[in-house]
């Protein structure tokens, strides 16, 4: 395992390079809260390390191995800030302090369990996306809530800052991710008007610049996808939604569970054949035209 | 203490696939009584079970899956409930599919006062990591549930002291926890149980009936449109026609109280997970695969029928059926000469040998019997359904199909599963085209006379082109005879599990008791009428009035190489199948020669080929030409199916007659 220290200038490389590449000392400076010589030192023990790339003047940026292990740190400190929330019910503004301790005493094996307690969960307290245990990050396209027009619905996804008196008093707003807000007005000096819920409440330039949103229709339209049966790929699962179509035969239908509330799992579909579905503990064979007929709901997270 | 015995009326109830049969074998064992239900061409099996003085008297109901008419199981299985009023009702629910088996308790709920969950195949479910909580299922629905394993005979006895306890528990009302249908829905199931007085709707319940109507059921409907006034008439459809979404908001409600059930007592893993009966069924049920396996099921049966079942046919035709004709020939002494010749050819010769079939048809039935109980005919049925409907037809016609290879009979019987009139007579014209268990033998032994080490080949040629033949037919008639609309499939393909022995030996055990019944019945008749007319008047075969009869068929035969012993062999298959065999026995038989011997000497081998052909693809036979005429109801379609068959088998043996002589001289 690298050193803490590696750890913590990986990370900060990474994060910087969101925004400049490559990197120059004088931010990382600022980040680490260390002086630029001994900023300058790291930096090229790092690059006889094969983690970085760095010229001296310039900046330096992540090779793919540094990317790598960057992304594991990331990952360890957005599960520990997921659980500290979660599980031990500590407050958001606290838990950024508390994980970057944590993250580097944590082994492959306690992330794993660290994973499987946590489940599902694909983001950190703040929204940021937690890479998964190969690397791959999911890249979102968010914008800050400076950029949306007048009226816009959108829903919060991200706070950008590590800023503990801010994130306390978004939590006394109600403004966590995933609130779903309105622009009401903006102001000549960048200051933003949002309306949540029934409340109104004003956001200057940097707290709207550091509040990363997406338009609120978009999720709700990706959340519940509705289609007939016959779409359904095999192994995926859903709720049915309706049955279309008069009366005629629909009998036996019914009497077999193809009714609305009712979970099931396509397990064969060709094209043109008959389709198999798993419902209420059993397999049950549907015609293809009667498939059409029937309208589900997919489940978003189907295997 | 009332000395008299004490009888208790039970019916079994339940889903298909949920091994009631197995329990009612056990409940029963051998007394069972197997007939039809008045009126109905559906079986009903009946048996008793005695308890100390008690005695159970038990019906098993058809499988179904709800009391909704879809079906005529489900109306003989609701009627019986209704008119009959058993003592006791047992629920029985495969542990495996629980949300199923607790859709028919909400329906049962509603007719059966007494009633108890017998749990079934509990092993079973805890295979596929299923918990159930028998507690906490009993006390929700405040019914009791008694866990069973019937393929381990565990849970049977606590079963039948459960029965005797309901029956002698003071009859108070229970808190049955009825569906709750909503004020709503209520209201409109009471409007029209206003309409529904009892002298139009006796005895059916009232308010059941409503229920029923809104449902869209045909048979109430059929019902209340004879008895009821036409004042109330308008009105009944009126609220009939505003609510026709009842029929799904009440499923819907219905299937809500069952998922509701099955939370509080069943802990199941997630929906996503693939179970077994899932991995198989990716490859059974897939396009191309499916069919491959399918072929190789078929072709394994057949193949182990046949070379198995062959050579013990051939052992016990030698061994018994030859070696007694010798003896009585031979050795019996002091009875008249007649009577001898009787007994030899005309009773060994002819049903005798039918009766060698005994161990084929065994081999037969027991491997068919197993394939139905593992749950893998539904997938056939699946599988084909994409080819089906080039013939018009949906997969589940290839269940009663499937069927044809045991016996015509129940095959066209079995084509009640189908909804649709139309789909339904197609299957019902295509099934004596299925060869049966009966015609299967035929073949084969003289397939194995004639063509030696190719006998198998020939044999499994003459299977595949009368399938395919079957499809050609069912094609010809889909598309220019009749008409109609296409049928939509929808049926459950069961989970699989071992077979059970003990009910396939059941069942074959009742096929074989049939299969000798007619051997000693229509057979031997007929063997022995064939016997008579081949002696009479002088007593030589040659002149008698068989070989007349024979000889005016001769022209026809003559086309296909068939002399007129064939021919009459052949006419005599229309009795039974299996009497090709035995006439052919009382004709060649003399001497005790071994009548396979003696065929080489009527029949050169492209002439064989003609008549295997001949006889695959000949009329039906008089009990299948029966039930066709009872399903249909005219005697319209027997006939249409006798004439195409006659038509069809000689084009094709003509057919296959000449191109062999080319290609054999």
């Amino acid at each position: 395992m690298d050193t803490e220290r590696t750890q913590e200038y990986l990370e900060a490389i990474y994060k910087r390079q969101q925004d400049e590449t490559p990197v120059s000392t004088s931010s990382l400076a600022e980040d680490l809260k260390v002086s630029q010589p001994a900023i300058t030192d790291m930096l090229r023990s790092l690059e006889s390390r094969g983690l970085i790339n760095y010229t001296p003047g310039k900046g330096a940026y992540l090779t793919s191995l540094g990317n790598e292990k960057a992304l594991g740190v990331i990952r360890r400190h957005r599960l520990w800030e997921r659980f500290l929330t979660d599980v031990l019910g500590m407050e958001w503004d606290k838990v950024h302090d508390q994980a970057c301790l944590l993250e580097h005493v944590t082994s492959p094996e306690v992330e794993e369990k660290l994973a499987d307690l946590l489940g599902n969960v694909d983001t950190c307290p703040h929204g940021h996306s937690i890479p998964d245990k190969d690397g791959h990050i999911k890249k979102e396209d968010l914008m800050p809530l400076t950029e949306f027009t007048l009226g816009e619905k959108l829903i919060l996804i991200r706070v950008n800052k590590e800023d503990a008196a801010l994130l306390s008093r978004l939590d006394r707003l109600g403004l966590q991710p995933p609130a779903v807000v309105r622009i009401i007005s903006k102001n000549k000096n960048g200051a933003i008007e949002v309306e949540i819920g029934s409340n109104r409440i004003e956001l200057d330039r940097e707290t709207a610049i550091a509040l990363l949103a997406r338009p609120y229709k978009e999720e709700k339209e990706s959340k519940a996808e509705e289609m007939p049966l016959s779409q359904l790929l095999p192994g995926q699962t859903g709720v049915i939604k309706a049955i279309e179509g008069g009366r005629g035969k629909l009998g036996r239908c019914f009497s077999l569970g193809f009714t609305p509330g009712t979970r099931l799992k396509m397990l064969e579909n060709y094209s043109r054949g008959p389709v198999l579905v798993k419902l209420h503990d059993t397999e049950v064979a549907l015609g293809r035209k009667m498939a059409n007929h029937v309208i589900v709901v997919k489940d978003n997270h189907g295997s | 203490m009332d000395k008299s015995s004490k009888y208790i009326t039970v019916a079994l109830a339940g889903s298909p696939n949920v091994g009631k049969s197995t329990i009612f074998n056990l409940l029963t064992g051998l007394s069972q009584h197997v007939g039809n239900w008045p009126g109905k061409t559906v079986e009903q099996k009946t048996g008793i079970c005695r308890h100390g003085d008690i005695t159970l008297n038990i019906i098993d109901l058809p499988g179904t899956y709800s009391l909704t008419a879809n079906s005529l199981e489900e109306q003989i299985a609701r009627d019986y409930l209704i008119k009959e009023k058993p003592d006791v009702v047992v629920a029985v629910i495969n542990a495996a599919s629980l949300e199923r088996g607790l859709y028919l308790v909400a329906e049962l709920i509603e007719l059966a006062p007494r009633i108890i969950i017998a749990l079934n195949m509990i092993d079973v479910a805890r295979q596929q990591g299923i918990k159930i909580d028998i507690e906490a299922l009993s006390s929700a629905l405040d019914i009791p549930v008694i866990p069973v394993i019937a393929t381990r005979n565990r849970g049977l006895m606590e079963l039948v002291n459960q029965i005797i306890a309901e029956y002698e528990r003071p009859f108070e009302k229970r808190l049955l926890k009825h569906v709750e249908y909503g004020s709503s829905v209520e209201k409109i199931i009471d409007m029209v149980a206003e309409l529904l007085t009892p002298d139009i709707i006796d005895p059916y319940p009232r308010h059941w009936a409503a229920m029923k109507l809104l449902e869209g059921d045909e048979q109430i409907k059929n019902i209340v449109q004879k008895s009821i006034t036409a004042e109330k008439k308008p009105r009944l459809e009126t609220i009939l026609r505003a609510n026709e979404s009842a029929a799904l908001t009440i499923a819907t409600l219905r299937f809500e109280w069952v998922t509701k059930l099955s939370a509080v007592a069943q802990e199941k893993p997630p929906l996503s997970r693939v179970s077994l009966t899932e991995k198989i069924d990716r490859v059974a049920t897939h396009p191309i695969w499916g069919l491959i396996f399918l072929a190789t099921v078929l072709a394994g049966i057949f193949g182990l029928v046949y070379s198995i079942g062959i050579p013990l046919q051939n052992l016990l035709e030698d061994m018994l059926i030859h070696r007694s004709q010798e003896w009585i020939l031979s050795s019996l002494f002091g009875v008249p000469d007649w009577l001898r010749h009787l007994l030899a050819d005309g009773l060994l010769g002819g049903a005798g040998i039918v009766l060698t079939f005994i161990p084929l048809l065994f081999i037969f039935f027991f491997v068919w019997a197993m394939i139905e109980d593992s749950g893998y005919t539904a997938r056939a049925a699946f599988v084909t359904d994409r080819y089906m409907h080039a013939i018009g037809l949906h997969g589940k016609s290839m269940l009663p199909l499937c069927l044809g290879f045991g016996c015509n009979v129940p095959a066209v019987f079995g084509t009640r599963i189908i909804d649709s009139p139309r789909a339904r007579l197609l299957t019902i014209l295509l099934a004596p085209l299925i060869p049966c268990a009966g015609r299967m033998s035929v073949v084969a032994i003289i397939a194995a006379a004639f063509f030696g080490n190719h006998a198998f080949l020939v044999y499994w040629g003459l299977l595949i082109s009368n399938l395919l033949i079957l499809l050609a037919i069912g094609f010809v008639l889909n598309r220019f005879i009749m008409h109609g609309e296409e049928e939509v499939l929808i049926m459950e393909l069961p989970l699989y599990h071992i077979p059970d022995l003990r009910l396939a030996g059941i069942i074959t055990w009742h096929n074989l008791v049939a299969f000798i019944k007619r051997a000693g019945t229509v057979i031997l008749l007929v063997s022995l009428f064939v016997w008579l007319l081949s002696v009479i008047p002088e007593g030589n075969i040659e002149n008698s009035l068989l070989a007349a009869c024979g000889r005016l068929l001769e022209p026809l035969g003559r086309l296909i190489g068939l002399n007129w012993q064939m021919m009459i062999a052949l006419i005599s298959s229309f009795v039974a199948k299996e009497n090709t065999i035995a006439t052919l026995g009382v004709m060649l038989g003399e001497g005790g020669n071994g009548f396979t011997n003696s065929l080489s000497t009527i029949l050169t081998p492209s002439g064989a080929l003609a008549f295997l052909v001949l006889q695959m693809l000949f009329i039906p036979c008089i009990a299948t030409t029966g039930a066709i005429r009872s399903e249909t109801g005219t005697w319209r379609w027997p006939l249409f199916s006798i004439a195409l068959q006659l038509i069809v088998s000689f084009a094709a043996a003509i057919v296959v007659y000449r191109v062999a002589l080319l290609i054999m001289s």
